[in-house]
């Protein structure tokens, strides 16, 4: 049905007039926003009554314009019974004007229209990668961080030594009994009893809701030292700054969550079987052929775990006689499936082109151990963004070693996927590398795309040859219809589609003076064609023509860079890229780890957080690991500095060099931090 | 975490001779520091009051030392294979070098298999629309076992799910990934077993492969049937343990193994290590049964940790589905009425300790659990690394499974019309004699064979007369002789005639060759409790006859 003149559902839409944090500027339909402005002033009535009661508002009524529009009341945005919240966590300090029309719930989707607070994800074309310097500590901090973990271990050792003469039924399952071998002997689990135990309260915290910018912690209690914990049955809602929730997708609200809604009446929640076995539906044909759109490769196969993606496929593309290099850093899926692969492995210094360059010249020409024969395919493993690091792959120089070196080259963009790059497009796209010229590029979409699984993307031959090879495609369930139309979706909003007004399914939107655009297929990074969604999928305007997307996109770039930048200026060690929404900041000490995590989850805008330490770092290097989203707003980050600001006076973390601000002229001239040159750290 | 343990014990080699070196250059490096005189004055009258102090601060040194090694692979340039070259043969030598192509092109048989794949237009159940035709027809491939797929009840607390929590979890567990729809869950899969406690995994493929690397280590001992499934496989391999086979689903064969291995250990004083055995409760490979009392006797006799998947058989049988341990009526937990112990981690026998299982197939969602004791539990928490390192399932994804489990537990009726289903099929086509059935008669998941020419050797399974089948090796003494080409060949032409009767079946697609040891081609006729008896009737006639057209024809 072309478009006509306005019908009834034009002035009370199913989704409201869906300009995300934009001013809405005044368009032809002057029907549906009059509606949703006279809505918005009445809610706002409504809130404001509430609030001067003292009342806790069960909604945050004049934010939460959710998908449906007379729904909205009713919504449990903030769960009964959640006892301990922060006024600043579900409501904007600048109340939306009138003109402002968001479709999202502050508490998931933080709302900023401030322009300025954006930034484009780019690799400046032209200049050299310089290599990321990572700081280090003043030597009484590195000596005294040997010293805890010193005490920790002997402590740990008297104590184990004591508690074994005097309470031997502690340790019987870590002894042989009854003549089976333990589990874990008391040796092998030494460090997660001795150590990890004393905080284990920072790990594993039980939440509620959406991971959205604010999450629901269930807190917990425990009354034996960590080996149990007892929930309290206190609700509290911290800031997320942990969650991998790059550009915001993790929303009960809006576009996303309404395809998702859609997908389960119409799919059901399961695929039924392994996608040869008859657990392959028309929606993984579609999502399959727009993940390769949006990476700019052939085809692609999607996996139903992300760490499965890794773990099954890297050995149908490597065998015996081949050679895997690998980061030291690399994630433990890789290693997983490179091990299964029964290739050889050798690993190069973590983002070291000079290790790379040498150990590519030396496995080349010793070829395989012992007989000398030359290596059947070297496979070259990196991560597009490493996960503990915030660093980024150097990609332009790898592409130079791949012409001389032959190479394949494979990228787990697990993190880098939608987080970087102009269009989103991860770390090709963020240097400005044609995707085709890389053989394999994976990624998860558990991260930027609020989803789960994974995908692998290729030319066609490659593509083929691992349906026909890869474990999971033979013998893993299928990835589910709900997740699939959160991929579509999410995907589709970052891409925007063409053409971008609906031509059929929900025409009665569309206005008259709104002309349809023709349907034509867009080089990458282009736009996703209409047709490739499935026809069922009826996406919000402002999803379709990109906007959202964009506005994602460039709100992380400015979360991450603020952030990163204004730790720096406070005087913390953080290491990573700029650009990075992996911000690690380094505490050194493990000591220092649970109390920086308790002050937060107890300041007064309670934040969590992700500590981490040896194993997943190195022994020394203990950080505090800050996942930055689209979906905080400039004031999170503010406070999140301020918290931090706070919390690393407390703990003596401010060991870092070059020039400090205080955090009045950081918070202040955030913009103007955001877009500094970066002075060459040497 | 032990993984990396153990590659820093490897690292400690080099060490030494490192450390004479980095003596030098700390040395140096010490005397650069602005005020390193006076501390290396304070340590030299340090040593002197107490040289314990000393000591303290050397293990310091050597401490520091090791962490920088670890996790650094240096070219292994002290190898005697190491030739050296110049640069400039070096750059000849990149220069000739030619890897081989990343992917061979797909052969027109693997283009032909991948083109037969069954493609689903919109909703997944008992009676889905083909992709490509557009016809609606009888379903008998995948999971739906339990028939759960498409329930009302189940999508209504899936959309109520979604708007309180959005879709992804968007983390790994121990980074607020924990969401309590996830406990919940766990609690009820727990209950539902009557285990102590149960784990979640995001991918019902992926949980076997990871819960056995995180118990058997190298120099455990992993005793397992030679006809386990690819995840068993995969999950042996990555384990690095000491393997041993038995006949597959032969316990006299088992108890032949665990009784050699007892000697051998004896003979030789071998110290204590963990033992495993590693089994199925229905076959993915053929649908047979494993004889779970039996095998738990053997278990405790000789004192092994049993681990057993029942991906196929969680959800399919037992009465209300619970799997094996409700049919064979053996408590798989423990007895929750002792007392308390005083230790939180007080080992409690349980008679199956791992217990595998899929709530992608057994409860028409998507992941994987594995149910045990808290401790078994708790250590996969830490070391299992398909948990630790993977988001949370999508939290809309376990309240679906949850209410799977209410259906089941409240509607016993399903687990009976499945039975009910499975015998009506069964009883048209067990009695052909173009072909073989070697799945358990309760089997909701069941294999077709093609019956073996007359004049090759009959081998009935698991009956392997004579000497016994040498342990370490996964191939049996008198293997199965087939041509599987042919055999896929006639039995896709069976399923293509099927499916122009509009009865949807498929061959079991293998990884022919990355199997340890290939299968049998088959047909996988799964069923479902929400086909009436007529539709099985229908389905089953269908069957028998592109069977008898097919391989009638061969005669
Ligand atoms: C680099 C990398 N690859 C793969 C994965 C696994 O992804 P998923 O969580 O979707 O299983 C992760 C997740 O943490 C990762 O960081």
């Amino acid at each position: 049905m072309p478009a006509q003149t306005p019908s009834p559902m034009a002035i009370n839409p199913p989704s409201p007039t869906p300009s995300m944090f934009r001013k809405k500027k005044s368009s032809s339909s002057l029907g549906p926003m009059s509606t949703a402005a006279s809505y918005l002033s009445a809610v706002r009535a409504a809130d404001a009554r509430a609030r001067a009661r003292g009342e806790t508002p069960l909604a945050t009524p004049a934010l939460s314009l959710s998908s449906s529009v007379t729904a909205s009341s009713e919504d449990t945005i903030l769960d009964e019974g959640e006892e301990s919240y922060s006024d600043m966590l579900t409501y904007p300090s600048v109340p939306p004007t009138s003109e402002q029309v968001y479709t999202t719930v502050h508490s998931e989707f933080g709302h900023c229209s401030n322009d300025e607070y954006k930034y484009t994800s780019q690799h400046p074309p032209g200049k050299p990668v310089k290599p990321q310097v990572e700081q280090d500590p003043p030597y009484y901090v590195l000596f005294t961080t040997y010293i805890s973990y010193i005490i920790l271990i002997v402590f740990g050792h008297f104590r184990d030594f004591f508690r074994k003469y005097f309470n031997p039924g502690e340790f019987k399952h870590l002894v042989p009994h009854d003549g089976y071998a333990p589990i874990t002997s008391d040796f092998d689990s030494f460090y997660t009893r001795r150590l990890k135990t004393r905080i284990d309260d920072c790990f594993s915290y039980p939440v509620t809701g959406v991971a959205g910018r604010t999450i629901v912690l269930l807190e917990r209690d425990s009354k034996d030292y960590n080996i149990t914990f007892q929930p309290t049955g206190r609700k509290v809602r911290a800031l997320n700054i942990s969650s991998y929730n790059y550009l915001g997708f993790a929303q009960a609200r809006g576009g996303c969550a309404d395809a998702v809604e859609e997908s389960i009446k119409r799919y059901g929640v399961s695929a039924c079987g392994t996608r040869r076995e008859g657990g392959s539906l028309d929606l993984h044909s579609q999502a399959e052929a727009l993940v390769a759109n949006f990476v700019g490769q052939e085809d692609s196969l999607i996996c139903s775990m992300g760490f499965a993606t890794n773990s099954t496929i890297i050995p149908a593309l490597v065998s015996k006689g081949c050679l895997v290099i690998s980061d030291e850093l690399n994630h433990a899926s890789i290693r997983f499936g490179v091990r299964l692969s029964g290739a050889n492995v050798r690993m190069f210094k973590h983002n070291d082109m000079k290790d790379l360059e040498n150990l590519l010249k030396e496995v080349i020409s010793q070829g395989q151990p012992k007989t000398h024969r030359p290596w059947k395919k070297i496979l070259l493993i990196v991560e597009g963004l490493f996960s503990m690091e915030g660093t980024m792959t150097n990609l332009p120089a790898i592409m130079e070693f791949k012409k001389k070196y032959k190479f394949y080259l494979f990228i787990d963009e697990a993190h880098s996927i939608g987080a970087l790059g102009p269009h989103g497009r991860g770390v090709a796209d963020y240097y400005g590398v044609d995707p085709r010229s890389i053989d394999i590029l994976m990624g998860t979409f558990t991260k930027s795309f609020g989803a789960a699984g994974g995908y692998i993307s290729g030319s066609k031959t490659v593509i083929d040859r691992l349906r026909v090879r890869s474990h999971s495609h033979a013998y893993a369930e299928a990835m589910t219809p709900p997740v699939l139309a959160q991929v579509i979706a999410s995907m589709a909003s970052i891409m925007g589609v063409t053409p971008a007004l609906p031509t059929s399914t929900s025409a009665g939107t569309i206005t008259k003076s709104r002309m349809i655009e023709p349907e034509v297929k867009e080089a990458y990074p282009g736009r996703a064609l209409a047709s490739s969604l499935p026809s069922w999928m009826d996406l919000p305007p402002s999803v379709r023509d990109g906007t959202e997307g964009v506005d994602r996109l460039r709100r992380i770039t400015f979360n991450s860079r603020y952030l990163h930048r204004g730790l720096e200026k406070l005087g913390f060690i953080v290491y990573g890229h700029d650009d990075s929404p992996i911000v690690p900041l380094l505490i050194f000490h493990p000591g220092k780890m649970a109390p920086f995590h308790r002050l937060l989850r107890q300041y007064s805008t309670p934040i969590v957080i992700v500590v981490v330490a040896y194993p997943a770092t190195p022994l020394i290097t203990s950080r505090v690991r800050f996942c930055v989203s689209a979906a905080h707003t400039k004031e999170d980050i503010d406070t999140v500095l301020e918290a931090c600001d706070y919390v690393g006076e407390v703990l003596d973390l401010k060991h870092g060099e070059g020039e400090r601000w205080p955090l009045e002229r950081i918070t202040s001239s955030a913009v103007e931090l955001v877009h500094m040159e970066r002075p060459s750290r040497d | 975490m032990s993984s990396a343990m153990a590659s820093t014990s490897a690292n400690l080699e080099p060490l030494f001779s490192f450390l004479a070196q980095s003596y030098t250059t700390i040395e140096n490096g010490f005397n650069r520091v602005p005020g390193s005189a006076v501390i290396a004055r304070y340590v030299r009258s340090s040593h002197q009051n107490d040289p314990g102090r000393t000591l303290l601060e050397l293990v310091l040194a050597v401490f520091a030392i090791w962490t920088l090694l670890q996790s650094r692979t240096r070219a292994d340039k002290g190898d005697r294979h190491f030739i050296q070259f110049s640069e400039k043969e070096v750059d000849e030598l990149v220069n000739e070098w030619t890897p081989e192509p990343l992917a061979e092109p797909l052969s027109p048989q693997e283009q032909a298999e991948l083109d037969s794949i069954p493609v689903i237009a919109g909703a997944q159940g008992p009676r889905p629309r083909l992709a490509n035709t557009g016809k609606t027809v009888l379903n008998f491939t995948g999971t739906n076992f339990t028939g759960l797929a498409g329930n009302d009840d189940i999508k209504n607390k899936a959309i109520e799910t979604l708007r309180k929590y959005g879709l992804g979890s968007c983390g790994p567990p121990g980074f607020y990934g924990t969401v309590d729809v996830h406990m919940d869950l766990e609690r009820d899969l727990a209950d539902f077993l009557g285990t102590e406690s149960t784990i979640l995994y995001s991918q019902g493929f992926s949980t076997v492969s990871s819960v056995i690397p995180a118990f058997a280590k190298r120099g455990d001992i992993v005793v397992a049937d030679r006809g386990v499934n690819f995840a068993i496989q995969k999950g042996i391999q990555i384990s690095r343990s000491t393997v041993r086979w038995f006949d597959h689903n032969d316990l006299k064969s088992l108890e032949d193994v665990l009784e050699g291995i007892a000697k051998e250990r004896k003979k030789k004083k071998a110290p204590l290590t963990k033992m495993f055995i590693v089994t199925e409760g229905i076959f993915e490979k053929d649908g047979q049964m494993v004889d779970l009392p039996k095998l738990i006797e053997l278990k405790y006799k000789y004192k092994y940790r049993l681990i057993l998947d029942e991906s196929i058989s969680f959800g399919s049988v037992g009465r209300t589905g619970r799997g094996l341990t409700e049919l064979f009526n053996v408590p798989v937990g423990v007895d929750r009425s002792a007392k308390q112990s005083p230790s939180h981690w007080e080992p409690q026998a349980s008679q199956v300790d791992m217990l595998i299982g899929s709530v992608a197939n057994g409860l028409a969602s998507c992941g994987g659990f594995c149910a045990g004791s808290k401790y078994v539990v708790y250590h996969q928490r830490i070391n299992s690394s398909a948990f630790v390192f993977s988001a949370s399932m999508p939290p809309l994804l376990s309240v679906s499974a949850s209410e799977g489990i209410n259906i089941l537990r409240n509607t016993p009726s399903i687990l009976s019309t499945l039975q009910e289903n499975v015998r009506t099929m069964r009883s048209v086509l067990d009695r052909l004699d173009c072909i073989t059935i070697p799945s358990h008669p309760a089997s909701a998941m069941f294999h077709i064979h093609v019956r073996s020419a007359p004049n090759a050797t009959l081998h009935l399974p698991g009956a392997s007369a004579g000497k016994p089948s040498n342990p370490n090796s996964i191939v049996p003494r008198d293997p199965q002789q087939f041509d599987i080409e042919l055999e896929e060949r006639l039995l896709q032409e069976v399923v293509e005639e099927a499916l122009s009767q509009g009865v949807l079946i498929t061959r079991a697609r293998r990884l022919r060759a990355q199997e340890m040891v290939e299968a049998r081609p088959s047909i996988r006729v799964a069923v479902s409790a929400a086909f009436s008896k007529k539709e099985c009737e229908k389905a089953a006639n269908v069957i028998k006859a592109a069977l008898v057209k097919v391989l009638g024809k061969r005669r």
